[in-house]
């Protein structure tokens, strides 16, 4: 094991609290609320059980939410580092996760609507492209982390 | 002001708003079979509901050619229904429904929505007794008959008991005429439906000719089953209760918000207006006026205006579309009718003597607004007979705002018709502008 060199630069993250990036601290809120839109979707399309819609509009608003909040602190990182532009899994993510937002907001009116086809078929179809496109910028996202080390910390043992 | 004012804060965030189809003129949809667009589902349904601002003073009402009207009383908190006595006397139920609980992001919107069209200020929960002694249209002495009930709306005297439909149950009280309050406990006849969601909780009630049965109108607990379809049971319907035991039967279903229970003098036929569904599009679906068939269904949940299907509601029931009655008379959509009465005695002039006064509280899923006024329609032989026509408009001013907004009505002794204007707090007396008409024996539904 070597020991790394000091002066070698990871790409920094802007948005951080004592050297602890925050984007990644948030994003598992709207992750986990998404997927489980998706999964309550689900639930409502098999069982017409009014439950599991209102599961949904309640995990989509919470998401949306969480995910204004992380998406800021993404963009933030995205702009104060030109060295994370520079990445190619990093506009990936941008991209995807602006997507993710978008349909989400769409969604969720679409979610406000009563009864059942407040899920049943778009609510359903938005909610299952989100998690493929989930999917997609978390891999990336892992990318930019564990192989480009955005935000590690220089000088760290690796 | 402009009534962005009232639009959604999430409206201007989104471009999402554009609303769908173009609305058609209202008036197209008033009368037997109405033109029915196709249906359209929202991503942001239009939300407008007037800002309830009440009546500034002097401020009434615009009546129609050869009418007047003069506040009967002002001042009351939530007047929704009303009941002309033998005597005279006219009983004012001031209530307000219960506070929803949040079961979805949507009504959190949803009711701070509603809250901007209801006027601020507790809701009465009483029946207040308004006495015009000296007959010049305005009530000197007003008296609490009843306090203390829970959201009361319909009221029917019977012989020497007064029926009262609290949301939760029908009470009934001894009643002496003159009297100005019951201090009785009451008793209960029957329960109806509440519960913790209480969608629609304003009950209707009337009394057959015979006085035999009461009939209960028990409006949805959701707009389209959303609250699950175990909500529903014995909603959406027409209770018919027996006036010596309280035993009810279904009498009618699928009407998803009836008010205005009330027999047609000529037929003895039983008589209500319904709210339809909203969320379909500025022209779906009409509410209407319809005569209630012993037994029948009229649709809601699964199907509108007869049998078009609201892909809303699952599980399907072809079974019971396939049954749905079409309704006799459209009011156009999203009007919210409340209030009916038949016109009767000769305090008005001869073209409102043989119909229908419908009191229509106003739209809020639509744009344009729709309905806050009170129309007349003509009935031939019981059935209606020509194009509605507005009688009392002005409720709302310039700037859309709501002063007032009509819900109960009723025919006074002498012919006069009522109206109860829940926003503004008043009842107001429609009348003849030519000379005080003679006064009639009183009419009420007995």
């Amino acid at each position: 094991m070597t020991r790394m060199r000091v002066s070698e630069n990871f790409p920094r993250s802007t948005a951080s609290i004592a050297g602890h990036p925050i984007h990644p601290m948030l994003v598992p809120i709207p992750i986990v609320c998404f997927v489980g839109t998706f999964v309550t979707d689900i639930a409502y399309w098999a069982t017409a059980n009014m439950q599991w819609a209102n599961f949904s509009a309640w995990l989509l608003s919470i998401g949306l939410i969480a995910s204004v909040f992380a998406g800021l602190a993404g963009v933030i990182d995205f702009l104060g580092s030109r060295s994370i532009r520079r990445l190619r899994p990093a506009w990936i993510h941008a991209v995807g996760n602006v997507l993710v937002l978008a349909l989400s907001i769409v969604n969720v009116f679409v979610h406000s609507r009563d009864a059942y086809t407040s899920v049943v078929p778009t609510g359903l179809a938005l909610s299952g492209t989100v998690v493929v496109l989930l999917l997609v910028t978390g891999w990336s996202g892992a990318d930019l982390i564990h192989r480009h080390r955005v935000g590690v910390r220089p000088g760290t043992r690796a | 002001m402009s009534r962005k004012r009232y639009l959604l804060a999430a409206a201007a965030l989104l471009p999402l708003s554009a609303c769908g189809p173009d609305p058609i003129d209202p008036q197209t949809q008033v009368g037997p079979n109405p033109p029915l667009p196709d249906l359209h589902q929202y991503l942001l349904p239009p939300m407008h509901v007037s800002r309830s601002v009440g009546w500034k003073d002097g401020e009434v009402p615009q009546v129609a050619a050869g009418l007047q009207v003069k506040a009967l009383a002002t001042g009351l908190k939530g007047p929704r229904s009303l009941l002309v006595l033998p005597n005279g006397d006219v009983l004012v139920a001031e209530s307000g429904g219960p506070t929803p609980p949040i079961n979805r992001p949507k009504e959190i919107v949803m009711g701070w929505l509603e809250s901007l069209s209801h006027p601020a200020g507790e809701a009465g929960q009483r029946i207040t007794l308004l006495r015009d002694t000296d007959g010049d249209g305005v009530a000197e002495t007003r008296t609490v008959l009843l306090d203390k009930q829970n959201a009361p709306f319909g009221m029917v005297l019977v012989d020497d008991a007064l029926y009262v439909a609290n949301t939760d149950a029908v009470m009934r009280f001894p009643y002496t005429a003159g009297t100005t309050q019951i201090t009785e406990p009451g008793v209960k006849l029957t329960e109806l439906p509440a519960g913790r969601i209480n969608h629609h909780w304003t009950k209707s009630l009337t009394a057959s000719p015979d006085g035999t049965k009461l009939y209960a109108g028990v409006g949805s607990n959701s707009n389209i089953t959303e609250n699950g379809i175990d909500e529903e049971k014995d909603r959406a319907a027409i209770w018919e209760i027996d006036r010596a035991t309280g035993a009810h039967r279904l009498y009618a279903t699928g009407l998803r918000n009836p008010n205005g229970l009330t027999f047609e003098p000529q037929t003895k036929t039983l008589w209500c207006v319904v709210n339809e569904r909203d969320e379909l599009g500025p022209d779906l679906v009409p509410d209407y006026m319809t005569s209630v068939k012993d037994g029948g269904f009229y649709g809601w949940p699964y199907s509108y205006w007869g049998s078009h299907l609201d892909p809303r509601v699952m599980p399907q029931r072809p079974d019971l579309v396939a049954q749905a009655i079409m309704p006799d008379y459209a009011l156009s959509s999203h009007v919210a009718p409340l209030g009916m009465a038949f016109a009767t005695g000769t305090g008005l002039p001869q073209a409102y003597r043989s119909g229908a006064f419908v009191g229509e509280h106003g739209s809020w899923n639509r744009e344009p607004l729709n309905g806050y006024k009170v129309v007349y329609v003509p009935f031939e032989n019981g059935k209606p007979a020509g194009k509605a026509q507005d009688v009392v408009t002005g409720f709302l001013n310039a700037d859309k705002q709501a002063r007032g907004r009509p819900v109960g009505l009723a025919i006074d002794g002498q012919g006069a018709l009522l109206i109860a204007d829940d926003a503004g707090g008043a009842v107001w007396r429609v009348t003849g502008s030519g000379a005080r008409s003679e006064a009639q024996p009183p009419a009420i539904v007995r």
